[in-house]
């Protein structure tokens, strides 16, 4: 237990004995991950902060239900006993007239609504729910739309919900983009690695030679990538957090003309520390790969 | 100690360096290999390190039968086993204390342990002033006497040289010659292929001649 926890002190100041010997090669190599591994998760902190502005976004949507043209009276009365019940917190009922009246009044829109021969606008009501979830309140709209009367209901926090589904898309690219990055880091990771093990041939020939195991000769490559992996995953944090600097302020002055507070949030300790730990992982794996790739291949060719 | 019974090693493409080879070699004894270039005495030193397999044949080191040694085993037997080059084998990107250090460094030991060891034997071979040395800096005696050191570290049953004197003068030679008389009468089995008459001479010691593959004990 001792002489391999020696082992491991011994691998582990040699890789980064190596590490320090090549300044250059380890700067390339820790920047390339880097660069690869900021993509995803600058994707995955603006969805982030995107999803956290849509939640952000004022509650209690209004239901717009507009009714048919011809829609007996009966129907109409149907339609006004329904709105009393509790799950809807109030309702307002807006003739066609008063919203001609209110077309006509607003500036833009006033040529349009001079120039219209008959009223084309229907009979609306404006319904606030008491639904707390978005799936309630579509689930209000819909019964709303059922009824017999009612041409069609439209939520206002339909935009929302097309966003938050472009951002469950955003989510799955995420998780994609990631898969495809850890190979990238992987193959990053063994090449460097392959070309220290190439440089060292000659010293893992001769240690093969006075009685070194396959471990012992592994062990310090091993390191190495894991290592390697770690400085890209703070390479991509340089990287991000250089990117959050920059769009820092640009963000807040667009958040200021809407009227927001929005800041961009940095990432969670706990989230960096994933980050971290899987590059480490990649790293190391990438090493693996190609070490005992290259060592069978050495013992084909003695 | 070592023992070899009708060993034959045939290289792809059908050279045959060793055919149906008998010997024994007890634990303690001095033995020469000679015989031309190519007559099969480097492949024989191959085999006992498990560097080569027979192609047929038993090749058995301290009882354990090479031929059904997993790969998993193999550095282990090597441990026991010293090897000397005739190109040194020595790692030009460290120290002359730290190439003799490394076969302790893969056997585990602490770091000053085997720091005490290396000099004691670096000592031995007359290199103690250079330690810091890189071996690059080493004339080829030197270098061979820091080989030497490297092999005789870990305090191996049983050293294999391979020409250590071939490319050395004559008075070189005659120094690593001596050093191997030092480590035979403290008890290492040594097996030392050489065409170098002189040495054999000088030593006495037992010698097998080894031609086209076969192998023949020759008179003291």
């Amino acid at each position: 237990m001792i002489g391999w926890l020696r082992h491991q002190k011994h691998a582990l100041i040699a890789a980064l004995h190596r590490l320090r010997v090549q300044p250059i090669a380890t700067l390339l190599t820790a920047l390339a991950m880097g660069v690869a591994i900021s993509l995803p998760s600058g994707l995955y902190l603006a969805l982030g902060n995107l999803g956290r502005l849509v939640g952000d976004l004022p509650a209690q949507p209004e239901i717009s239900v507009f009714l048919d043209a011809d829609a007996p009276a009966a129907h109409r009365q149907a339609i006004a006993g329904r709105l009393q019940q509790p799950d809807i917190a109030q309702a307002r009922y807006v003739s066609k007239e008063d919203a001609l009246a209110a077309l006509s009044a607003a500036q833009d829109l006033a040529n349009i609504a001079a120039g219209l021969t008959q009223n084309p606008l229907p009979d609306a009501w404006v319904v606030r729910s008491r639904a707390g979830s978005r799936e309630e309140l579509a689930r209000v709209a819909a019964d709303l739309a059922r009824l017999p009367g009612v041409a069609e209901t439209h939520l206002d926090s339909q935009w929302a919900e097309r966003l938050q589904a472009a951002l469950a898309i955003g989510r799955t690219g995420v998780w994609l983009l990631a898969g495809l990055f850890a190979i990238a880091l992987v193959a990053i990771s063994g090449n460097a690695i392959r070309a220290l093990v190439l440089a060292r041939r000659d010293e893992i020939q001769v240690s093969r030679l006075i009685g070194a195991t396959d471990r012992y000769i592994r062990r310090p490559f091993l390191y190495l990538g894991a290592l390697q992996g770690l400085l890209g995953g703070l390479a991509a944090g340089g990287v991000l957090a250089l990117a959050g600097w920059v769009l820092r302020a640009p963000i807040e002055r667009l958040a200021g003309l809407y009227g927001s507070t929005f800041q961009l949030l940095p990432p969670t300790e706990a989230e960096i520390a994933v980050v971290l730990g899987l590059t480490t992982l990649f790293g190391w794996l990438g090493a693996w790969l190609t070490v005992r790739r290259t060592l069978r291949q050495g013992m084909a060719t003695r | 100690m070592i023992g070899f019974s009708q060993v034959t090693k045939r290289y792809p493409g059908g050279h045959e360096a060793l055919s149906g080879v008998d010997l024994a070699i007890e634990q303690g004894e001095l033995v020469f290999l000679t015989g031309h270039s190519g007559a099969g005495k480097s492949t024989l030193l191959k085999l006992i390190a498990a560097i080569e397999r027979p192609t047929s044949g038993v090749v058995s080191v301290s009882g354990q039968n090479i031929n059904r040694l997993s790969r998993r085993a193999v550095p282990y037997l090597r441990r026991n086993i010293g090897l000397v080059f005739q190109d040194h084998k020595l790692l030009f990107d460290r120290n002359v204390i730290d190439n003799v250090m490394l076969p302790l460094d893969i056997a585990g030991f602490e770091r000053r342990e085997s720091l005490k060891r290396a000099r004691a034997v670096i000592d031995k071979v007359g290199l103690l002033k250079r330690e810091k040395a890189n071996p690059i800096s080493l004339s080829g005696g030197e270098q061979q006497r820091l080989c030497i050191a490297r092999a005789l570290v870990s305090r191996p049953a049983l050293l294999l040289a391979d020409e250590p004197t071939g490319n050395l003068d004559a008075g070189y030679a005659a120094d690593i010659m001596a050093m191997f008389r030092d480590f035979h009468q403290v008890g290492t089995t040594l097996v030392i292929a050489t065409h170098d008459e002189r040495a054999i001479t000088a030593l006495g010691g037992r010698t097998l001649h080894l031609d086209h593959g076969k192998v023949a004990e020759v008179a003291a």
